[in-house]
């Protein structure tokens, strides 16, 4: 580069540039998340009013429980790790929306305390996952850690936070290890169900449905494995035969080659584990390219049909079925006040990641609730997280198992269009209380190791 | 010509501005937070794997973008080894080795190639590190990744590993800054300048390439056995590319050859990835700012802005009478900030 430019040029680039960035810098700054941080950030002698600043802020249309929470309560320090920026940070944010769902319709006082939320974005690194885990401990010297949202994320925040002596909620993550092989008295997995678990009943339902043979497409990573494990094991287990396994990247844009191969395997099912995201969008795109629909039946995942990329979809997936363990078309109270508040709030429907942190929140409030006194043992309120039972959550009745796992319904869903033209997620049938190791003995499970492509389940 | 002319000053002027930057590192630990230490303690780190970036891009005029690959070969190595029982100095050994045989497999693959091609040999061989983190679940745990490894007990202090990675930054700058004026860095140079001319003067220059690579990679393990210890954690994300592109854009950002470019472009991407991130939710956008403004306004990096300056000065009087030759496009910025 040489310096032959003219200095008018380079200072009227000069200008124009810093205009620029000067108005991207306070463009950048939205009201929710800096004020949020903003409070956080005061000093220690300020807790106390940042802690009701974050209460009038959130609070919003539950004014009542300002005036309802009691004189002194004590101020109890969430620190909340999601990825709102990076590849995954769609579900990132419908994570976070989720968490401060409940907070608005509910206020935040819950018991003896008051709930202040602190959030830190880790944009799906390890790394800075675990920088701002450390920040929001040492720093902000929260009392509990939700989140985050990947599964090495949240492996290694979880590693820490035990070292730490700091109780760790999971909403989102579904690795089967985080209460399994990893399991600690301090983390707690709230929300979704493992990465097995709800497959374990879609095997035997394909089975019980006359399902003999079946080919499967997970993603190629740790979520996939474990989904397709968890269907193959019992399917198998059953008497089924699996034909084929095909496994697709992470991100993968064009579906055309697996289209191909599961039309002309000869199974009557395709059992198709997706990572959801533009995966399930870009699958379908093939599935309705390759008129998969005249060949095979499908029966999807939690999150190949899931109410975030739904509405991408369109008539093409009209009539298919998954196995999950949330459906939005669930006609139950608490799902009918989850909907008018999300619609009230964002527009649209709920998806599961934003129910997975609104349950989550609705768990650690319940506990909150069960806590005599000011003091927070950690795990005193982690076994309270555990020992809240929820007849009337998005999901159904949940508990939660020695193992801190969640054990509820799983549902096989079948999407239908609404009045409105838009498209949900219904329930066929209900299976209840399904563990996470289903009706196959913990010991036997532990056994062997974790699910991968060489372990894929096969009985 | 003018580069030697005034490596002299420079180079004293540099030797100031590091003595400087040390001592005010010394003091960091007793005047900020537990946090911002362990932040400093992280740019450190990532500066010892652009510092391995560096030594190729400034003496080979070589950019790799496969280099986290390398430094998660020896963290893998590390982490596998610790968590089955072996002591420091297996450990080490294990991590040692892998660091050796990527970098050979790098340097073998890439020896023969010059600029882009160079470029895309590192980007294919750090996917292959990557691809395989991802898929040998059961030996490295997968997208999972493998949790639970402990710092060895002499600096499991979050305050005392902030100094052995500064003594590790230090020693590693100090080490790639002699390697680099040796006859051998010389020849990197000449190399670096014109491939053909080293050749008809007899030099191997392949060989020379693999040499500089084996440096260049013994640095990157190095990065990569503190990077697993900083976050006692390894996962596929740690030799993504995203982290080999972060790194070499480190080093751009910072100055390509310059002593201490790989600690400013360091310092700049995480202190915006990980501190300015609690305050501004658009950060990334913030991040590509910058990287525009240094590459509009200051071409050789930050950490060249000194030198452009100068030249800028003594090219405005001397322009007219002898002008500047213009840089021709093959060298394209890559070979143009090093010194």
């Amino acid at each position: 580069m040489t310096f032959s430019n003219s200095k008018w040029k380079r200072s009227w680039i000069g200008i124009t540039s810093g205009l620029a960035l000067a108005l991207i810098v306070s463009a950048c700054a939205p009201g929710g998340a800096s004020e949020a941080t903003t409070d956080a950030t005061t000093t220690e002698s300020k807790t106390e009013e940042a802690g009701s600043k974050t209460e009038e802020a959130t609070s919003g249309q539950a004014v009542g429980s300002e005036t309802a929470a009691p004189a002194d309560p004590t101020v109890i320090k969430v620190g909340f790790l999601s990825p709102v920026t990076g590849p995954i940070a769609a579900i990132g944010i419908e994570m976070k929306q989720g968490w401060e769902l409940y907070w608005e319709e509910h206020g935040t006082t819950a018991g003896n305390f008051v709930v202040e939320t602190v959030y830190e974005d880790d944009g799906g690194n390890p790394d800075t996952a675990l920088s701002k885990a450390k920040r929001l401990v040492e720093d902000e010297k929260v009392d509990v850690v939700v989140g985050p949202l990947a599964a090495n994320t949240a492996l290694a925040v979880s590693d820490y936070l035990i070292q730490q002596g700091v109780p760790n909620f999971h909403p989102v993550t579904a690795a089967d290890d985080i209460t399994q092989r990893n399991k600690n008295p301090l983390v707690i997995r709230v929300g979704a169900m493992s990465g097995s678990q709800p497959n374990y009943v879609a095997g035997q339902w394909a089975y019980d449905q006359g399902y003999r043979k079946a080919i499967t497409l997970c993603s190629d990573y740790a979520f996939g494995w474990e989904n397709c494990g968890g269907f193959v094991r019992t399917f198998t287990a059953a008497g089924g035969e699996i034909v084929n396994q095909l496994w697709n990247p992470l991100g993968t844009p064009d579906f055309s080659s697996y289209a191909t191969q599961i039309a002309s395997s000869g199974a009557d099912l395709a059992f198709i584990g997706s990572s959801g995201g533009s995966d399930g969008v870009n699958f379908l795109r093939a599935y309705e390219d390759f008129g998969l629909a005249d060949t095979i039946d499908i029966l999807g995942n939690c999150c190949l049909l899931d109410q975030s990329t739904l509405s991408e979809m369109g008539d093409v997936a009209e009539g298919l079925h998954s196995v999950t363990y949330y459906a939005e078309g669930l006609d139950t109270p608490s799902m009918r006040t989850f909907h008018e508040l999300y619609d009230s709030e964002y527009g649209g429907l709920p998806s599961l990641y934003v129910a997975n942190s609104y349950v989550t929140a609705g768990v650690f409030s319940e506990a909150l609730t069960t806590i005599e006194g000011n003091e927070i043992d950690p795990e005193g309120l982690v076994s309270a997280a555990r020992s809240v039972n929820l007849e009337d959550t998005v999901f159904g009745p949940r508990t939660i198992d020695e193992w801190n796992q969640p054990v509820g319904n799983v549902y096989i869903t079948k999407v239908e269009k609404r009045d409105d033209g838009k498209y949900w997620n219904v329930v066929e049938e209900t299976f209840e209380d399904v563990g996470q190791f289903w009706n196959f003995d913990p010991d036997e499970i532990l056994a062997g190791p974790p699910y991968d492509r060489t372990n894929t389940g096969q009985q | 010509m003018t580069r030697i002319l005034g490596a002299g000053a420079s180079t004293r002027l540099k030797l100031a501005a590091a003595l400087v930057a040390i001592a005010a590192a010394v003091a960091l630990p007793y005047v900020v937070s537990h946090y911002q230490v362990t932040v400093a303690s992280l740019i450190l780190v990532s500066a010892v794997l652009a510092t391995s970036i560096n030594f190729m891009a400034g003496n080979v005029g070589l950019l790799s973008l496969g280099h986290a690959g390398i430094a998660a070969s020896a963290g893998y190595g590390l982490a596998w080894a610790a968590l089955h029982g072996f002591g420091l100095g297996g450990q080490l050994l294990i991590a040692g080795g892998l660091t050796v045989v990527s970098s050979f497999v790098f340097g073998i693959t890439s020896m023969r190639t010059n600029g882009i091609f160079f470029l895309m040999a590192t980007l294919a061989l750090g996917m292959v590190v990557f691809g395989l983190s991802y898929r040998m679940a059961p030996i490295t745990g997968g997208e999972n990744g493998l949790s639970g490894i402990r710092r060895p007990s002499l600096f499991a202090e979050y305050w005392t590993f902030y100094f052995a990675v500064l003594a590790v930054f230090v020693l590693v700058t100090v080490a790639v800054w002699t390697v680099g004026r040796s006859p051998f860095g010389i020849t990197l140079r000449s190399i670096r300048e014109s491939e053909s001319r080293a050749q008809s003067l007899g030099y191997n220059v392949a060989a020379y390439k693999l040499g500089a690579m084996m440096i260049s990679g013994l640095v990157a393990g190095v990065a990569g056995v503190f990077a697993v210890w900083s976050i006692e954690f390894i996962s596929p994300a740690s030799g993504s590319f995203v982290k080999s592109a972060l790194a070499a854009l480190m080093v751009i950002l910072g100055g390509v050859g310059t002593l201490l470019g790989p600690l400013i472009g360091a310092s700049v991407v995480l202190g915006v990835e990980h501190i300015l991130s609690s305050y501004i939710e658009r950060w990334p956008t913030v991040l590509g700012l910058i990287f525009i403004v240094v590459i509009i306004y200051a071409p050789n990096g930050i950490g060249g802005v000194g030198r452009d300056l100068r030249k800028w000065r003594v090219g405005r009087k001397r322009r007219r009478a002898d002008p500047q030759p213009e840089i021709e496009p093959a060298s394209v910025s890559l070979n143009d900030g090093s010194d």
